[in-house]
């Protein structure tokens, strides 16, 4: 009996965990909808591990901190914070945490696990401050990506309109 | 749209072109008829996310930028149809001149503005505003996701986080009894009107040489 005991205790503990760590999101950034298989369980905050935080948005964690070109936040590894934790040899990185600190904004269906962030303001800096048109990336009606920046040297007349 | 293709026949420069953005959450099904029938030969990006209104920080369409070869605006945030439509009721044909004035002239034309008058074109979002877009890009998604409970719940809510946004009220609208064009939009729109608004991104062409 005592065996099949501890055996139970042992399966309901590895179900446990594999609900825990099965627990996935889905993050909407710019034009991409990203799928995460797992996150770490948490009310409010989305942490996930260090290589999808740059499906999501591009930044890598480097020793010296979350960086996206020149831009380094510092975080620490070698113990908790909260931009970083390691539970069970895995590290996971709070994203919606990288957003508060870059002043991006961003809300969530918590229900379904649905993770929707803004424009990051440091894409808007040139913008504001000397009238810089921002880059974008979007696909046209054939799929194909269509990058503002890819138009210089000619002059673009971006037009919005809709159907509405 | 088929004036739009018009002009960029007429001018048929390879260093000018247009990207055409739709607003539009319903994508193809919504928007790609239009494009079709004025057979578009510039580039045509249907924007389900309304990504370039949130990036550019426009409220309405039909809105305008002007770009440059190095990438710097010289004129943004204006209403800005290429005709008349439905005898005058909007849109008029001031803008089309000064576009052809600035693909001939680029930087010299009279048009361009200096990056003072830029800036200060740019509209201003309140933080409690910015928070509308990724509220409204959840509600796209689950627009496109066919789950119409949430779509509503969070459109709803990037319209009350940026109540000066016309994209976000008519796109919702689009969907619901009454329409785009409706009595719940021509309320809002008279409201604004009375108050000394403008339903449109002013389009104030300074006197100039284009003719």
């Amino acid at each position: 009996m005592k065996g099949i005991r501890g055996i139970a205790i042992l399966l309901c503990s590895m179900l446990f965990n594999g609900l825990i760590y099965a627990q996935s999101a889905v993050v909407l950034y710019n034009e991409r909808a990203v799928a995460i298989e797992q996150t770490l369980p948490d009310a409010t905050e989305l942490w996930v591990k260090p290589q999808d935080l740059t499906r999501i948005n591009d930044f890598v964690l480097k020793p010296e901190g979350a960086c996206l070109a020149e831009l380094c936040i510092p975080v620490l590894q070698d113990r908790d914070s909260d931009m970083y934790v390691t539970r069970q040899n895995q590290g996971w990185f709070n994203v919606t945490g990288l957003a508060d600190k870059l002043q991006q904004a961003h809300m969530a269906d918590y229900q379904d696990g649905v993770w929707s962030f803004g424009v990051m303001p440091l894409e808007r800096q040139a913008f504001f401050g000397s009238g810089q048109a921002p880059d974008f990336s979007l696909p046209d009606r054939d799929g194909n990506l269509i990058r503002l920046s890819d138009f210089r040297g000619k002059k673009v007349l971006l037009l919005t309109w809709a159907s509405w | 749209m088929p004036v739009w293709q018009s002009i960029y026949e007429e001018l048929n420069d390879d260093s000018f072109e247009i990207i055409s953005v739709a607003q539009d959450s319903g994508g193809e099904e919504a928007a790609g008829f239009i494009f079709d029938d004025a057979e578009v030969t510039y580039t045509s990006i249907i924007d389900v996310n309304h990504h370039i209104s949130a990036l550019y920080n426009l409220l309405n369409v039909p809105s305008g930028v002007w770009i440059d070869e190095k990438g710097q605006i010289a004129r943004i945030n204006e209403g800005t149809y290429a005709t008349t439509h439905y005898d005058g009721a909007f849109g008029n044909d001031d803008y089309v001149p000064i576009v052809r004035d600035w693909v001939a002239k680029g930087a010299d034309s009279a048009y361009v503005w200096d990056r003072d008058k830029v800036k200060e074109s740019i509209f201003l979002r309140s933080d409690e505003a910015e928070l509308a877009a990724p509220a409204f890009r959840l509600g796209s998604y689950y627009f496109n996701q066919d789950n119409d409970v949430k779509a509503e719940k969070y459109w709803t809510i990037a319209q009350e986080l940026d109540p000066n946004s016309w994209n976000y009220l008519r796109q919702d609208l689009q969907y619901e009894e009454g329409g785009s064009a409706g009595p719940e939009w021509r309320e809002r729109r008279d409201r604004v009107e009375g108050a000394g608004g403008s339903y449109y991104a002013p389009l104030e062409i300074e006197d100039g040489a284009a003719n």
